[in-house]
């Protein structure tokens, strides 16, 4: 079995495909709108593989955790304790008052 | 960014760039921090932003608040940051990283032939996970281990929302390349997930 695809053929994808195939093709759904062989072919293998199933669940939950990261930035629950440190503020603010 | 109401009228001026690094410094860090790999870059970057900002304080006309102005300052800054690391780069090199990037996914898969590596089945739970300040540690610390070409990319896609059509055009690069990158990143983040936060739980 042919181990990469050709993600600018679209209609050479071929109907059965390895995890590693199935896996990039999940990846691509996020990217572009697949073919409708592309498309096909993926659920095919999804159907019966497990482990592309729980890969494309996951991923598609590591894609919704980064839409939470507004919260991370406001410093609110989700929270960081990313915080310049004195000496970074106190750099920076000496860079500002020197080009003032 | 964040502000609903954008019809009310924000000062037509700038605040003292005195109180600067103590408004908006930290929140500009942490967006930097979210995409970039290192505290020195974050905060190089941030300098610069302020640095900018002083410069061009004249144009401010009030129409967005001053944090949002500052943060478009600093995402162009951060952008041009990822666009030097691929345009600077000998086109032989960009190859060679392409192929290693192509080569790492390959290798992800014949770690997936020992069946005791394959995906766990979990899913994040999204209240008690991402409230987690340990969670964003953990993430953070995944993002620090993808190569910095590839953080580039994914942080633009994934953080900023960015399609594929302006990521290539900003970094020079083709669809095929970014794809692979983007699909690198996330079986890496996904692996990374799995054994130092899901399979910890």
């Amino acid at each position: 079995m042919k181990t990469s695809l050709d993600l600018e053929k679209p209609s050479k994808t071929p109907l059965r495909l390895s995890c590693k195939q199935a896996a990039l093709l999940v990846s691509l759904s996020f990217e572009r709108r697949l073919s409708f062989r592309e498309c096909v072919s993926m659920r095919l293998h999804l159907v019966w593989c497990r482990t592309c199933t729980f890969y494309g669940r996951q991923i598609k939950a590591l894609r919704a955790i980064f839409i939470r990261h507004e919260e991370f930035l406001h410093g609110t629950p989700p929270a960081s304790d990313e915080k310049l440190t004195d000496t970074a503020k106190k750099r920076i603010q000496d860079g500002i008052d020197r080009a003032l | 960014m964040t502000e609903k109401a954008s019809h009310t009228p924000y000062p037509q001026q700038v605040s003292s760039p005195e109180t600067w690094v103590r408004d908006h410094g930290d929140y500009l860090f942490r967006y930097a921090m979210m995409r970039l790999r290192d505290r020195d870059t974050a905060e190089n970057m941030v300098q610069e932003t302020f640095l900018a900002a002083l410069k061009g304080r004249a144009s401010f006309n009030g129409r967005s608040s001053e944090r949002t102005w500052m943060v478009g300052i600093l995402k162009h800054k951060i952008i041009d940051h990822y666009r030097k690391d691929f345009r600077e780069r000998p086109v032989t090199d960009l190859q060679d990283f392409f192929g290693e990037e192509e080569r790492t996914i390959d290798s992800f898969y014949d770690a997936l032939e020992n069946p005791r590596k394959y995906p766990k089945d979990w899913m994040p739970d999204q209240q008690a996970t991402l409230v987690s300040k340990e969670f964003w540690t953990t993430l953070h610390g995944c993002l620090q281990k993808l190569p910095g070409p590839t953080a580039g990319a994914f942080a633009m896609r994934e953080v900023d929302d960015m399609d594929t059509a302006a990521i290539c055009k900003e970094l020079g690069i083709t669809p095929t390349n970014l794809w692979v990158m983007l699909h690198r990143a996330r079986l890496q983040l996904r692996e990374c997930l799995e054994r130092n936060w899901f399979e910890k739980k």
